[in-house]
C-alpha cells in the first residue's frame, strides 16, 4: 500500500501552497482602492494622525514587507483585528466559519440526496416523464438565483404560512446558544443536552440549507446523470448485459464507475460555497464567515478577508486530500 | 432431425441514418447450428459479423434495430420472449465470448467477483459454493496462480489472461450455445493458439455448440465442423469444412484463401485480384462483391444472385462459381 507515503507527500506541499495563496490575496486585497486609516478614522480627520495611524496598521512599509510582517504573526497565530467588530480576526472566525460550515454542509448532503436519486434515475430511463422532470430540474436548479430561491421560500413558509422562523440569525435572540465546542449549534446543542435550542438552531437551518440543497443538487444532478449514463453505454456495461445480469445491476455498477466524477464535483462545490454562499447567508442575516469576509471588502478591513482567504485554502486543501482518499477507495486503478 | 441450437431466419437488421435510406449490416442471414455443432463464421471487419452475433442475442446496439427475419433458439423465437426471459437466457444458456476483453470487463470488480456476478444472478448460488465454483472454473481454463487471480483486477490482467477471464464467464453457467466473436484477435501468436486450443477443448467436454467467428480463415480450418463466409452483410458461402477447403466456389472465398496459400493456382488469383481490386465497399445493387471481383460481369453487377445449394450441403451465392 502507497497511501501513507502519498499522505505524507501531499501534506509536505500544504504550507507551500498556503502562503502562496496567502501572498496572491494579500496583493489582490492590496489593490482594492481605499485608505483603511481614511475609513477608520472618517473624513475630519488631520493628516498627522492619519499618518499615525498608517504607522501603526504597517501601511507605510512596502506591501513586500507588510506581508513578511502579516507572516510571521499568523505562524504565531495571529491574524489581526477588524476594525468593524473590533475583535481579533481568529475569535470572529471562529464565531462565523462554523456557521458557514454547518450551512453548506447540511446544504450539500441535501443536494445529494436529491441529485444522485434523480440523476441515476434519469441516466436509467432515458425516456419518460422522470427524465423529463430531471431535465427540467436541472435547467431550473441552473437557471434560477440562489438568493432570489430563499427570498421565495422565506416569503411562502415565513410570510404567508409562518412555518418557519424569521429569517435572522441562526437562533433566536431569545435563547441563549449553547457553550461552543464545534461552533455548530445543532452539535453543540445536542453536547450540551438541551433539546429546546436544538429545535429552534434547526429550525432555523431549514429554510436555508433548503436554498443550497435545492439550487446544487443541480449541478450534482447533472453531473451524476452524464456520467453514469457515459457508462451504462460503455463497453463493460454492454457485456454486463450480454452476460444476462439483471438492470438494475448494471446500473448500480454504472453509478459506481461514474462516483469519482460526482465525488469531484462536490469537492468543488464544497470549496466554492464556503464564500459562495455569501448571498444566502446575507439573506438570514446569518453572520457567517462570506457574509464577515465581504463586509471586509468593502469597508476596507482587510484582516478579516485574508482571514478568511487563509481559513478558506486550508479546509479546501483538507478536502482535495479527502478527494484523493476517496478516489483511492473507489478505484483500484489509482492504488 | 432433430431441433437446431439456433435457427436464424432471413435476418436483417438496420442502423437508420439522418435524411437517408438505413444502412443495411445484415441483408437476410439464413443459419442454422445443430446440437454439439461448431460453425465458423469468417468476414472481415464491416461484414457484419458483430452485428450478427449482437442480433442472436437479441442486443443490436441502438439505433440499430433487427428490422426482418427471427432467431429462434432450440425452436423459441427469441423476439417473441418477454425481457426477463431474455436476460435469463442470456450469459446462461447462451454466452458471449468477446475481443478486446481488457475494455469489457467493469474495471471496479475483481476477477472472481464478475465471474461470481453472473453465476450469481442465474443461478443465485452465493457464499463459499459460488467461490468454490468459480475457483473450479479458473483452474478450468487453466489460468497460473488461480488463488492470486482471484482477487485481481482487470487492470492487472494480460490479454491472454483476460481472455481467459472472459471465457469463464462465458462457460461458468455451462451454456447451451456460445458466440466467440473474433476472441482471439488481440492476442500474440503463441497465446492465440494456447486460447483457441482451451476454448475448443472447453467447448467439446460441455458439448455446446458455438458460433466461431473470426477474420482468420485460417483458424476455421483447425476446428470447425462448417465454415460460412460473410460478405456485405450476406452468407456467401457455406460448407462443411472438408469441401469448403478442397473446393472453395465463391470468388470472395478463394480470395480470402487464396491470401495465405502457396498453391500456385490460388496465387495466381490472388495476384490478378490484388492488382484489380481496390478498398471499395459492397454494392448496393447486383451481387456485393463485384466491384471487387475479377471474374465479374454485367449480370452480377445488375442481379443479386441468390444462395444456391450446389453440392449437398455446399452452399453458394455466385452467379458463376469458381470450378475446380
Amino acid at each position: 500500500m502507497t497511501l501513507l507515503p502519498y499522505v505524507g507527500r501531499r501534506l509536505l506541499f500544504v504550507l507551500p501552497q498556503l502562503v502562496g495563496i496567502l501572498f496572491v490575496s494579500f496583493l489582490m486585497v492590496k489593490l482594492i482602492p481605499g485608505d483603511p486609516a481614511v475609513l477608520m478614522l472618517g473624513p475630519f480627520a488631520t493628516p498627522d494622525s492619519l499618518a499615525k495611524l498608517r504607522a501603526e496598521l504597517g501601511l507605510d512599509h512596502s506591501i513586500f514587507v507588510q506581508f513578511l510582517i502579516y507572516l510571521g504573526k499568523a505562524a504565531r497565530g495571529d491574524l489581526g483585528f477588524s476594525w468593524q467588530t473590533t475583535m481579533p480576526v481568529t475569535t470572529d472566525l471562529a464565531q462565523r466559519f462554523p456557521a458557514t460550515l454547518e450551512l453548506v454542509t447540511l446544504g450539500l448532503l441535501l443536494a445529494l440526496a436529491i441529485g444522485i436519486p434523480l440523476g441515476v434515475a434519469g441516466a436509467r430511463y432515458r425516456r419518460g416523464p422522470l427524465r423529463a422532470a430531471a431535465d427540467y430540474y436541472g435547467l431550473l436548479a441552473g437557471a434560477l438565483p440562489d438568493f432570489w430561491l430563499a427570498l421565495v421560500l422565506i416569503y411562502v413558509f415565513y410570510t404567508l404560512l409562518a412555518w418557519a422562523p424569521a429569517p435572522l440569525g441562526r437562533i433566536d435572540l431569545s435563547i441563549l446558544p449553547p457553550e461552543p465546542v464545534t461552533g455548530s449549534l445543532l452539535i453543540d446543542s445536542l453536547l450540551a443536552g438541551n433539546w429546546e435550542t436544538f429545535q429552534n438552531a434547526a429550525a432555523h437551518l431549514v429554510l436555508p440549507v433548503l436554498t443550497l440543497g435545492l439550487i446544487n443538487a443541480g449541478p450534482i444532478l447533472k453531473m451524476t446523470q452524464a456520467t453514469t449514463e457515459r457508462m451504462l453505454d460503455s463497453d463493460f456495461s454492454r457485456y454486463a448485459e450480454l452476460c444476462g445480469l439483471p438492470h438494475g445491476i448494471i446500473v448500480r455498477q454504472a453509478f459506481r464507475n461514474a462516483l469519482p466524477s460526482v465525488v469531484t464535483i462536490v469537492s468543488v462545490l464544497y470549496g466554492f460555497l464556503i464564500g459562495g454562499a455569501v448571498l444566502v447567508e446575507i439573506v438570514f442575516s446569518w453572520g457567517g464567515a462570506g457574509q464577515y469576509a465581504v463586509q471586509g471588502v468593502l469597508n476596507a478591513d482587510l484582516n478579516p478577508v485574508l482571514g478568511f482567504v487563509l481559513y478558506s485554502a486550508v479546509l479546501s486543501l483538507v478536502i482535495y486530500l479527502l478527494v484523493d482518499l476517496v478516489y483511492f477507495a473507489i478505484d483500484p486503478r489509482t492504488r | 432431425m432433430t431441433t437446431p441450437a439456433i435457427e436464424i431466419e432471413g435476418l436483417e437488421v438496420e442502423f437508420p441514418r439522418y435524411g437517408t435510406a438505413p444502412v443495411k449490416a445484415l441483408r437476410g442471414i439464413d443459419l442454422a447450428i445443430a446440437e454439439q455443432e461448431i460453425l465458423g463464421l469468417v468476414g472481415e471487419s464491416g461484414a457484419g459479423k458483430t452485428t450478427l452475433a449482437r442480433a442472436i442475442m437479441q442486443l443490436v446496439p441502438p439505433p440499430g434495430r433487427i428490422a426482418r427475419g427471427r432467431v429462434r433458439f432450440r425452436g423459441e423465437d427469441l423476439a417473441g420472449l418477454d425481457p426477463e426471459r431474455l436476460r435469463r437466457l442470456r450469459g446462461q444458456v447462451m454466452a458471449m465470448v468477446i475481443a478486446n476483453p481488457k475494455s469489457e470487463l467493469n474495471p471496479l470488480l475483481t476477477v472472481g467477483q464478475q465471474i461470481g456476478n453472473v453465476l450469481r444472478y442465474h443461478t443465485g448460488l452465493t457464499g463459499k459454493p459460488l467461490r468454490d465454483r468459480v475457483m473450479e472454473m479458473l483452474k478450468e481454463v487453466r489460468i497460473p496462480d488461480p488463488e492470486r487471480r482471484y482477487d485481481a483486477w482487470p487492470h492487472e490482467l494480460s490479454g491472454g489472461m483476460a481472455q481467459r477471464v472472459v471465457m469463464s464467464i462465458a462457460l461458468i453457467c455451462d451454456p447451451r450455445f456460445v458466440i466467440s466473436d473474433d476472441a482471439t484477435s488481440g492476442l500474440d501468436v503463441t497465446v492465440q493458439a494456447q486460447v483457441l486450443e482451451l476454448l475448443q477443448r472447453l467447448v467439446a467436454r460441455h458439448r455446446t455448440a458455438m458460433l466461431f467467428i473470426t477474420r482468420d480463415i485460417g483458424i476455421t480450418a483447425h476446428f470447425c465442423d462448417r465454415v460460412a463466409v460473410i460478405y456485405g452483410g450476406e452468407i456467401v458461402e457455406l460448407a462443411p469444412r472438408e469441401p469448403f477447403f478442397a473446393n472453395p466456389h465463391h470468388p470472395y472465398t478463394v480470395l480470402l484463401l487464396a491470401a495465405f496459400s502457396h498453391n500456385p493456382r490460388l496465387r495466381g488469383y490472388w495476384h490478378r485480384q490484388g492488382t484489380s481490386a481496390g478498398e471499395t465497399g459492397p454494392a448496393e445493387t447486383g451481387c456485393p462483391f463485384a466491384p471487387r471481383c475479377v471474374r465479374a460481369r454485367d449480370r452480377c453487377r445488375a442481379e443479386a444472385p441468390r444462395l444456391r445449394e450446389l453440392e449437398p450441403g455446399h452452399f453458394v451465392r455466385c452467379h458463376f462459381p469458381v470450378e475446380r
